[in-house]
């Protein structure tokens, strides 16, 4: 087992590199990434399409391989485990919540969370409580015995985040988590996913171009290439109340979006415009 | 890293049944092409097995018996020198046996019968008359007269084209002429009571039937016989009495032959026959055994997503490979049952009057059959069918599994 370098740093990812070949034609994905995460970070991975954010959380959650590089994620060198190995670490490390929901269809939602724990080797009865505990935090309580065909999109992805949570992962890996749903449920899941990671302390990494993801971001980290391009850290807002948990939420649309531009003029560009000083981390 | 657990058998089969159900039409489409494939088989198999059985019991009872136990040599001499001299000590172990159900003493020869100016080759039988009713059912073909007294009478049964071809009628002195066991030629008169028409035509052409103490008389063969003929209980039991027989009296001299080793065009007709039905089972079989395979492809093509999540949150290949199989399983089980259910009411409603086949019957008699085919559902068919399209369905399902555990999950996700 390789340990990481900084002891609070549950993903470290160093030189790491990334092509995709279509035919003889070389695609790079990642181009020298390095990063770190600490543990309990609540951190979004922004840029545009193609900028290599998606394969990036695919090598960080053990989904794909890389060419070259280390990642080190909660002490283990993922990129040299095999596939049964890779299989069991995101079973018991990472809890995933995908573009389009991804729900199992033919499960209800609680059976969908108690199937991840029934792979972890709970009994029925155990996972249940806890498919029932996990919905009852995303406040989905009442809808357990529902399939994902009788769910919204905001409700399916509520169960998507229970689901990803339900193990007790030590990261919670979310791909554009809110591409697929309206800008006022996306927000609502933000702020569900915020609260989420004050509660239990558990790391998230998101992936997105939304600007309210991004908005939300405690620590927003900027691909461009496949390269880092610019990370920094939000000053974190004080933990709201857990029940009516949002100030985004609160703000009516129109400010929402005002203060939306706000941020994005005051923040600095690439060509060097001053803006409020962000921390480099 | 601590190893994830199994999933119950439970919720496997929770997870195949709801994914079976997920298309509800598709499955029903497939389970209907399933069961009329299977209930087709079945049938099939019915008629196939039903007319073999119709054969073999034909060919055993209208004159061979299951087994006959002959003084070596005899069969392929066919020579009255190659008697059993002493018939009581083989009779001795007849007696009691639950596995036989009758048994009698026979003198074959060949010889001639003659009346007036015409005359023709036949194989002169010579039989216990009573003791042959338990034996074979060559009484029941009695066209005209009287079947055998017993005794010394010169009574003379006659196949029904031997009686044509010489032109004889009941009551006729006929002259038959044979070799004794000692070489020497003779001849003697017999009353014609009764002609025979068995269905098969090798036996009404060649058979002149006397009775057996007549025939020892007049070969001076004192008790000697040449074949002791014996019926089983039933047709499963040959084989272990051959064996039997076998034992007991090896050294003695003798031969036992099956009814297999009697007649080896029957045998290799019968043994043609369940090729042939074989090859029928393999093709209805083929034709299911894809139905699934494209059923299972096409499912594994919509749900490639969906499997591609549950191996991304833990799902080990294994666990999808078994979820897949039992699937298939599932849906042949019950499509197998269902399939073979229906078979066996369409059996059941044809086992009444079978299937008359009456048009080709001249054709039929060489090979023994009637021309009314009985279906007949054995357990052995039944096992057959169901083992052979379960293997089937294991292999129909074992590539869509197998292909599953090929998924590249950031493929089939696509969002990642």
């Amino acid at each position: 087992m390789i340990q990481p370098d900084n002891s609070s740093a549950i993903i470290t990812v160093k030189k790491l590199h990334k092509c995709y070949w279509v035919g003889s034609m070389p695609f790079p994905a990642l181009n020298g990434v390095n990063l770190s995460i600490d543990r309990g970070e609540f951190a979004v991975l922004a840029g545009r399409s193609g900028s290599g954010k998606s394969t990036l959380l695919n090598v960080i959650g053990a989904l794909e391989s890389a060419d070259n590089g280390e990642v080190i994620v909660n002490g283990e060198n993922i990129l040299g485990m095999n596939h049964t190995e890779r299989t069991l670490f995101r079973l018991h490390n990472i809890g995933f919540v995908f573009q389009s929901f991804n729900l199992i269809r033919v499960l209800s939602a609680r059976e969908n969370i108690a199937y991840v724990c029934q792979l972890q080797g709970m009994d029925k009865k155990e996972s249940e409580g806890i498919a029932d505990h996990w919905l009852n935090e995303v406040d989905m309580g009442h809808l357990g015995y529902r399939r994902p065909d009788q769910l919204s999109g905001g409700q399916q992805q509520r169960v998507a985040v229970a689901r990803a949570l339900a193990t007790n992962p030590k990261i919670v890996l979310a791909d554009e988590p809110t591409a697929n749903l309206d800008t006022q449920t996306g927000q609502r899941l933000m702020c569900l996913l915020q609260q989420l990671n004050d509660k239990f302390g558990t790391t998230f990494l998101i992936s997105s171009h939304d600007p309210d993801v991004k908005n939300a971001a405690r620590r927003l980290i900027k691909l461009a290439d496949g390269q880092v391009v610019r990370k920094w850290e939000k000053i974190p807002p004080a933990p709201p109340p857990i029940s009516k948990a949002c100030p985004i939420k609160n703000l009516p649309l129109a400010g929402r979006i005002r203060q939306f531009l706000r941020k994005k003029r005051k923040r600095p560009s690439k060509t060097g415009e001053k803006g409020p000083t962000p921390r480099r981390s | 890293m601590s190893n994830a657990k199994r999933l119950s058998l439970t919720a496997y089969l929770s997870l195949a049944l709801r994914n079976l159900l997920r298309n509800p039409r598709r499955t029903g489409i497939t389970l209907a092409t399933m069961i009329f494939g299977i209930a087709t088989l079945t049938l099939l198999s019915a008629l196939n097995d039903g007319w073999l059985e119709q054969m073999r019991d034909n060919f055993i009872l209208s004159f061979t018996g299951h087994i006959q136990i002959h003084a070596s040599g005899f069969e392929s001499s066919q020579n009255l020198n190659d008697h059993i001299k002493a018939p009581g000590e083989v009779i001795l172990l007849l007696q009691d046996s639950p596995e036989i159900q009758g048994w009698t003493q026979r003198i074959r020869t060949s010889g001639l019968v003659s009346l007036g100016g015409s005359s023709a080759g036949v194989q002169i039988m010579a039989t216990d008359p009573e003791q042959e009713t338990w034996v074979t059912h060559m009484h029941r073909g009695l066209k005209q007269g009287r079947w055998l007294n017993p005794g010394t009478s010169h009574d003379l049964l006659l196949g029904i084209t031997v009686a044509q071809n010489i032109g004889a009628e009941i009551g006729d002195r006929i002259v038959l002429m044979a070799q004794r066991p000692n070489g020497e030629m003779v001849s003697e008169i017999f009353f014609l009571r009764g002609i025979l028409e068995t269905g098969a035509p090798q036996i009404d052409r060649t058979l002149a039937l006397i009775p057996l103490n007549a025939a020892q008389a007049w070969f001076e063969m004192g008790e000697s016989v040449t074949d002791i003929v014996i019926r089983a209980s039933s047709h499963e039991n040959t084989a272990s009495l051959q064996l039997q027989f076998n034992r007991k009296l090896s050294g003695g001299g003798y031969e036992i032959l099956a009814w297999q080793d009697l007649d080896p065009m029957v045998r290799q007709w019968l043994e043609f026959s369940d090729a042939y039905g074989l090859i029928i089972i393999l093709v209805v079989v083929a034709l299911v055994l894809t139905e699934i395979l494209n059923t299972m492809l096409i499912a594994l093509h919509e749900r490639q997503k969906e499997l591609g999540i549950m191996i991304a949150i833990g799902t080990r290949k294994s666990q999808i490979f078994f979820m897949l199989l039992i699937e298939a399983v599932m849906l042949i089980l019950l499509g197998g049952a269902l399939g073979y259910g229906v078979g066996g009411l369409l059996v059941l409603h044809l086992s009444d009057g079978g299937i008359d086949l009456s048009y080709f019957a001249n054709a039929f008699k060489f090979f023994y059959m009637d021309p009314v085919i009985l279906p007949l559902l054995t357990l052995d068919s039944a096992t057959r069918i169901l083992g052979t399209t379960l293997v089937a369905a294991l292999l129909a399902g074992l590539y869509p599994a197998w292909r599953a555990t090929k998924i590249e999950i950031s493929q089939s996700l696509r969002t990642f």
